[in-house]
């Protein structure tokens, strides 16, 4: 369709215009650049006619407008309270804002210091843990983002507290890229945190490698502008013995569509995929999850929650793939929705193929209203319509709010549940 | 302090109570006794403000002030508490932020302060005590996993914290056995006092027995065929319900 074509071209401009500022970058990644604008030139942004975002309208990307041709607002976001604590800014070039103390045995670099520091590890795993082949989206960061944080934490070190890294109004906040590698038996936490201001789109891609034996827990807490667009992508590989948890807290943005996948490459993986989405007014949520079994002895729960009112809309996929020899494998996938309104709808399915035969696969949806004699339970004692309401979807959420293991993140979240429809309190 | 005057109610247009008239002085214990489906629930439900029934006639004032104009929560601050029959399980939130959220907001309401972490800490562990349950209790969610028998006790931990004037005893006493059934009655009867009204619904005589009452009420399809005091409640044990219906009734219809 030359309609399309002709949209795609201006992402074709951009990308020879922005050629010029990779000059200086290895031949390997301006390769994968190039493929990742040839791939997106082939896949366009995708419509609503494409199975897997037909709930979802990306129209408004098309063109490419909201992000070559909008400016962030400038003026600071907002950001949540645990995130706004002193920063100290670190070299990561004209990166995010980061966070907490950095330990021993751990690195966060700019893209230009990683290059420079461990060019093989980069160029091991950059941009080929979240490939663009089927991912449009994931294609136009990995052809058009001008830095990348990169983690590393070497063999046996353990990081116990979180790196945060806050992508909130600066300049190349537009297309966060993170790369995170955990070495043989370490430990890293990592919390991101989009928070922004105006009518914008961000396009965020972060790829986690999990070494032997490593443990990563990932959490993306996506609080964006109520205007903006969010396109969000995390993939992880995992070596084996290794745990990824991912917890993907979705509460701002008028669109937002999250991808958020691992594979176990190795026996005896786990990985948590979990997820907590609150929205309201005319937003719309999407998250699609996908965990591919590739070898046997490998354990993965998915637990995502959801709240939903006014005319908001939320898409849940959980995508499970076990392949033949994933054997023994033991997946659990959970999506529990809350509806406030009417009007607010969801959309959820779960979508396993399982090519092994000693497996055990369970999954389960639903999609409830509060319950209104547990709301007159808590007014009977005295506790106001407004206050009952949010303290039972509070309630709702909590089990999965428990599994927020960083306490300021998870405290945050909580008191916005709490105190959600404050205007009702009386 | 309750007066209840010529009460109709139906649900989803079936009439259930057809003109109650019961009038609660501070300080008493009224039993109202009757079959299942006479209305007991019903009157319970209506006197604290459930969703869901339709008021037809007759009105209930509850310290010279419309009991039936309020919401719910504003006729817990002002001192009506329900004990329910079937005492609903919340999930996710703990006994302790529940009953600290509501005792709060009943002692604004009251113009007093809030109580601290401290203050009410100190305050629960005094009242769940004397009831056999143990200070951990607040930390489980809401009814979350009680028996039977903890959860009528946990109404009666949550009547003590919430030292209301009118309570309410919807069944509190079914399916408790001889042990539950004393402690709770000793609960409720450490709360008796010259300002503190009971309302004590019920099937069986039995909790009569712990809890005994100045005045007992039978209720009978949606009416308050007779009143007496706790040799009343005696008597139906002893010859059940059906006499009512066969002597009392028509004896009324007669005029007698």
């Amino acid at each position: 369709m030359p309609a399309i074509a002709d949209r795609t071209d201006v992402y074709l401009e951009r990308f020879n215009d922005a050629l010029a500022r990779f000059a200086d970058e290895p031949t390997w990644l301006l390769e994968r650049r190039k493929r990742a604008m040839e791939r997106f030139l082939q896949l366009g942004v995708p419509s609503l006619k494409h199975e897997e975002y037909k709930y979802t309208d990306l129209s408004a990307l098309a063109d490419g407008q909201l992000l070559f041709a909008t400016q962030l607002a400038g003026a600071e976001a907002a950001l949540p309270s645990y995130a706004a604590g002193s920063s100290s800014d670190r070299a990561t070039g004209a990166g995010p804002q980061v966070l907490g103390r950095i330990p021993r045995g751990a690195r966060v670099q700019s893209l230009a210091e990683a290059l420079r520091s461990q060019p093989d590890l980069v160029q091991r795993h950059l941009a080929t843990i979240a490939d663009c082949e089927d991912h449009a989206l994931s294609a136009v960061n990995t052809a058009f983002f001008s830095d990348a944080v990169v983690i590393t934490a070497e063999r046996g070190a353990v990081l116990d507290e979180p790196i945060q890294l806050v992508f909130g109004d600066g300049p190349t906040g537009r297309l966060p890229r993170v790369l995170i590698v955990a070495g043989r038996n370490s430990a890293v936490q990592v919390v991101e945190t989009y928070a922004g201001s105006g009518t914008y789109w961000r396009d965020a891609v972060t790829e986690i490698y999990a070494g032997q034996n490593a443990r990563v827990d990932h959490y993306r807490a996506q609080v964006e502008s109520l205007d903006a667009y969010h396109t969000g992508r995390l993939q992880a590989s995992q070596e084996r013995d290794s745990y990824v948890g991912s917890f993907s807290i979705s509460f701002g943005a008028a669109v937002a569509r999250n991808d958020i996948g691992t594979r176990l490459n190795g026996s005896g993986c786990e990985c948590s995929l979990d997820g907590l989405y609150a929205v309201r007014g005319d937003q719309s949520v999407d998250h699609h999850t996908s965990i591919d079994h590739a070898m046997p002895h490998c354990n993965s729960h998915q637990l995502y929650k959801g709240v939903l009112d006014d005319r908001a809309k939320g898409v849940f996929n959980g995508k499970i793939f076990v392949r033949p020899d994933a054997q023994k494998t033991d997946a659990v996938q959970s999506n529990k929705n809350l509806l406030l309104s009417d009007e607010s709808e969801v959309n959820t399915k779960p979508q396993l193929e399982i090519d092994a035969n000693d497996v055990r696969c369970t999954h389960g949806a639903t999609i409830g209203q509060l319950d209104s004699e547990a709301a007159f339970y808590l007014q009977s004692r005295g506790i106001g319509a407004g206050r009952a309401r949010n303290l039972l979807t509070y309630a709702f959420a909590a089990d999965a709010l428990e599994r927020i293991k960083f306490a300021p993140l998870r405290e945050h979240f909580e008191a916005l549940l709490l105190n959600r429809f404050a205007s009702q309190e009386s | 302090m309750l007066q209840v005057r010529n009460l109709h109610v139906s649900i989803d247009g079936q009439k259930i109570l057809r003109g109650i008239d019961l009038d609660v002085q501070p300080g008493t214990v009224h039993a109202v006794m009757g079959p299942n489906g006479s209305g007991k629930s019903t009157l319970a439900s209506v006197l604290a403000g459930r969703d869901g029934y339709e008021i037809e006639e007759g009105s209930v004032t509850f310290n010279g002030q419309d009991l039936l104009d309020m919401d719910p929560e504003i006729r817990a601050r002002e001192g009506v508490f329900l004990a329910f029959q079937y005492p609903v399980e919340v999930p996710g939130v703990t006994t302790m932020y529940f009953m600290r959220e509501a005792i709060n907001a009943v002692r604004k309401h009251r113009g007093q302060a809030e109580l601290s972490a401290g203050e009410f800490l100190k305050l629960a562990r005094e009242k769940i005590n004397p009831l056999g349950m143990e200070a951990d209790m607040l930390k489980r969610a809401i009814n979350e996993g009680f028996s039977g028998g903890e959860k009528k006790r946990s109404e009666i931990f949550q009547m003590a914290m919430l030292e209301p004037k009118l309570a309410v005893l919807d069944e509190t006493d079914s399916g408790l056995d001889i042990d539950a059934l004393k402690i709770v009655a000793d609960g409720v009867n450490s709360l008796r006092g010259a300002d503190r009204s009971f309302v004590v619904i019920t099937h069986y005589q039995r909790l009569l027995n712990y809890i005994v009452p100045d005045y007992v009420h039978v209720l009978s399809d949606g009416r308050i065929e007779l009143s007496g005091d706790k040799n009343l409640a005696l008597q139906l044990e002893s010859r059940g319900y059906g006499w009512i219906n066969d002597e009392v009734v028509p004896q009324a219809a007669a005029g007698v």
